[in-house]
């Protein structure tokens, strides 16, 4: 990780609103680049501009019915690079999605709410601690 | 042909040449005859010099050098021997090296080829640190990950057990706290002589203590975490000492005890400290004293040790004739549920927490309290506790209510199942100038509620047939009134305070029931009401939160405003659409989808909450016949919303110029 190049993150919501919210905190608190999608589809399209954290809506065919659903979306993202951590996001409170999403490999569940930006500043410095540990140790393996 | 042998011979020179690893020859006798350009890059010697020299002299160690000289003689070669050549910065090699024979197979001198292993050596020594470093941060890592995640499934376990248990306990006991403290209350407003005053008013007092203490039940969690708060707030010692005097007054009399009382009267009149707390731990200590005293006197000696000026140190000391403690127990007396003797809670009854709680009041205020006792002559608590000094004088508090006569003739209905409690209720609000009706469940409140108009509702939670809650939502949803809703429980978790502005209660009040609280909250209800009876309807949408959000960027709130204009008809269009096709997942999607935009744009909490309803009633399929009015009340609403953001976004984009 080069210092000079900033963290670029995937926010995706077919909720607008919450959406260009989660944006504006994004951009008053972090350094991090901020790229926005309103579908699963657009997300993966732009898969190639490698995002380091994608932050990835439960629901995304809540407005389309005909567009691919968060897990499904996870899905697809894990398998085109099951090094990007995601993140879901719900406004659903429930203890069986967070473990479905956790099953389909997600880093993180974070409930939609006042308090859910901060919740994902955290969950994203985990990930970079969690990814620093790792390349150390990569590191440390191919050195051996 | 003699050419050709040249030529081999030249090419297999290059090849030697070319090699980055040292090569010597060396004779029988142990001088160097022939090098490659390796060994003297490596020695820093000229060829010339070289050659000819004493192979032995460029090692550190020249006898093992020598040694494998010999070995190669004897043996015809050697593989892997470490030396180290003595060059500037005395490089690690590792010598291979054999025999080499004339045409007749006579030995004629050694090739020696060394190995420069600086690099070898540097990276070895890199892995072995490395590898620890590796192996140490993945324990750590491991270590953490299976700590948080035992901690945090405990902790979980911990909390909704320890939650449901203290809601059920403070349940069961504030009912019936209810009723006492509030009969006791109606008594202390009749006529009554000196001495039933004052008994009575030790009842209230020792309820209202009790009632302390299951609030301090309830913050065990807090205590659990070291997180006790303490109030700091002026009281009167005197009063408080006094107070709590009054309250053993009856048991020391029963007893045949004496009571000498010493009050050092140079303490200010009005301290600054948490009196609930110091009335507990004294409580618990002139208890146990008047409990395990069968004759003799119980002094209280007040004294101030120390004061400057900020500060008073204070000093109580409650000092017994009573059975006293073995010298052996008293270091356990201070532990959770312990008693000096196991006879002694057969005899003297108790639970053995008193003198735990009051240490922990005592140090966490920074007390110390100390215990010495005598067994068979008697035992003395001392208790040693800083008080802030008051600027402000004290004023007297006032037991009247200031009564709004604006407010007489409010008609209330009190919905509540036990009749003791509508009794007590009907005093309260009697006093008031109120006219009340009561309803025995949310049911019959319903019904009257057609029939007969109110002011105001007091509701209870628990009742049969139909719970305040379901009460709340039907006459919110259904009866679509605004009527004010005041909760009385006696189920005071946040939890239940949520469930209360859920199903759109106004305000709640704990029981026992504080008449003056009841009285203000009644009031201020009732003020608010007034503007809103009028036909102007007020705004639904409130920016502040969003300005926050966007540290009141114009930009960036027009933009939200804008999304929120373009994404919440579409969604009202989906519900509707959904109405008409019944299909009840479209209807749950994009109620879900909605939820968000109401805190944003600073929309009343009971909107998201229709919202929530209709999300689960879709999702669940249930109650399907009360979506149509529930859609509708949120289209009506998002029209308002949608109306008022506009002017909003016209007033931004003005402003902006």
């Amino acid at each position: 990780m080069t210092k000079d190049k900033k963290i670029l993150v995937f926010l995706v919501d077919d909720d607008a609103l919450f959406l260009k919210s989660l944006e504006i905190d994004f951009m008053a608190n972090t350094a991090c680049e901020i790229k926005t999608f309103a579908t699963g589809e657009a997300c993966l399209k732009n898969l190639k501009d490698n995002p380091d954290v994608i932050i990835l809506d439960y629901y995304l065919n809540g407005v389309n019915k005909h567009a691919i659903n968060g897990l499904t979306a996870l899905d697809r993202i894990k398998a085109a690079n099951p090094q990007i951590p995601v993140i879901m996001l719900s406004s659903q409170d429930k203890i069986d999605v967070a473990v479905n999403c956790m099953k389909h490999q997600a880093f993180d569940y974070i409930v939609k709410s006042e308090t859910a930006f901060l919740r994902l500043q955290k969950a994203i410095t985990i990930i970079f601690h969690y990814q620093q540990i790792e390349k150390a140790l990569s590191w440390y393996m191919e050195k051996m | 042909m003699e050419n050709i042998k040249t030529k081999e011979s030249q090419y297999a020179r290059s090849l030697i040449e070319a090699s980055l690893d040292p090569l010597f020859t060396i004779s029988p006798e142990g001088k160097i005859t022939d090098i490659n350009n390796a060994s003297i890059s490596i020695t820093e010697i000229t060829r010339e010099n070289l050659i000819g020299t004493d192979f032995f002299e460029y090692f550190t160690e020249p006898d093992k050098a020598r040694e494998i000289y010999k070995q190669v003689f004897a043996e015809g070669f050697v593989a892997d021997f470490p030396l180290t050549i003595r060059d500037g910065k005395l490089t690690d090699v590792l010598f291979n090296g054999s025999v080499y024979k004339d045409e007749h197979g006579k030995v004629i001198g050694v090739v020696v080829v060394a190995r420069d292993i600086t690099d070898h050596k540097r990276i070895e020594t890199e892995l072995l640190i490395a590898k620890e470093h590796a192996e140490l941060a993945t324990k750590i890592a491991e270590e953490a990950q299976s700590k948080a995640e035992e901690a945090t499934q405990i902790a979980e376990n911990a909390v909704i057990s320890k939650q449901q248990f203290l809601s059920n306990m403070s349940h069961e006991i504030r009912t019936p706290m209810n009723s006492i403290i509030g009969f006791t209350k109606v008594m202390l407003k009749t006529e009554l002589t000196e001495k039933q005053r004052e008994y009575v008013t030790a009842i209230k007092m020792s309820g209202d203590v009790l009632t302390v203490l299951i609030d301090d039940i309830l913050d065990l969690a807090k205590v659990d975490a070291g997180k006790m708060t303490f109030e700091r707030k002026p009281f009167k010692m005197t009063s408080s000492l006094s107070a709590m005097i009054q309250l053993f007054e009856p048991k020391i009399k029963e007893k045949n005890l004496k009571l000498s009382n010493n009050y050092d009267s140079n303490i200010p009149l009005v301290l600054m400290g948490d009196p609930v707390r110091l009335h507990q731990i004294l409580m618990n200590l002139v208890s146990n004293s008047v409990k395990f005293t069968l004759n003799g006197t119980i002094t209280i000696d007040v004294d101030m040790l120390h004061q400057d000026d900020n500060e008073v140190i204070i000093e109580f000391k409650i000092t017994d004739t009573g059975i006293g403690i073995a010298e052996d127990k008293i270091g356990h007396i201070f532990e959770n549920f312990q008693q000096a003797t196991n006879d002694t809670s057969r005899l003297y009854g108790g639970t053995g927490l008193g003198l735990a709680i009051a240490k922990q009041l005592t140090e966490q205020q920074g007390g110390t309290i100390t215990i010495k006792s005598k067994l068979d002559k008697g035992t003395s608590c001392s208790v040693i506790m800083p008080f802030k000094k008051s600027k402000k004088e004290l004023e007297l508090e006032s037991d009247t209510i200031e009564m709004d006569t604006d407010m007489k003739g409010t008609k209330v209905l009190v919905v509540e199942d036990i009749a003791l409690n509508q009794l007590l209720m009907k005093t309260q609000l009697d006093d008031y100038g109120f006219e009340c009706d009561f309803a025995g469940n949310g049911k019959v409140a319903i019904d009257k509620m057609q029939k007969n108009t109110y002011d105001i509702i007091l509701m209870d939670l628990q009742m049969p047939e139909m719970n305040g809650f379901e009460a709340a939502e039907h006459i919110r949803y259904h009866l679509n009134s605004k009527i004010p809703i005041i909760a009385l429980t006696a189920d005071v978790t946040t939890a239940d305070l949520k469930k209360c502005k859920a199903s759109g209660m106004n305000a709640y009040i704990s029981k026992p029931v504080d008449e003056k609280l009841l009285y203000a909250k009644i009031i201020d209800l009732l003020k608010k009401r007034i503007p809103a009876k009028e036909p102007v309807r007020s705004r639904c949408v409130d920016l502040s939160y969003l300005s926050l959000r966007t540290k009141a960027n114009p930009e960036l709130m027009k933009e939200m405003i804008k999304l929120y204009l373009d994404q919440t008809p579409e969604l009202i269009g989906i519900m509707k659409q959904s109405l008409a096709d019944n299909d009840w997942d479209s209807m749950h999607s994009a109620a879900h989808k909605m939820i968000p935009s109401f805190s944003i744009m600073g929309i009343p909490q009971e909107f998201e909450n229709l919202t929530k309803i209709v999300q689960e009633y879709s999702g669940t399929k249930k109650h399907l016949n009360e979506l149509p009015e529930l859609v509708l009340q949120l289209e009506s609403i998002c029209l308002q919303a949608c109306q008022e953001l506009n002017e909003e976004y016209g007033k931004i984009k003005k402003s902006q110029g």
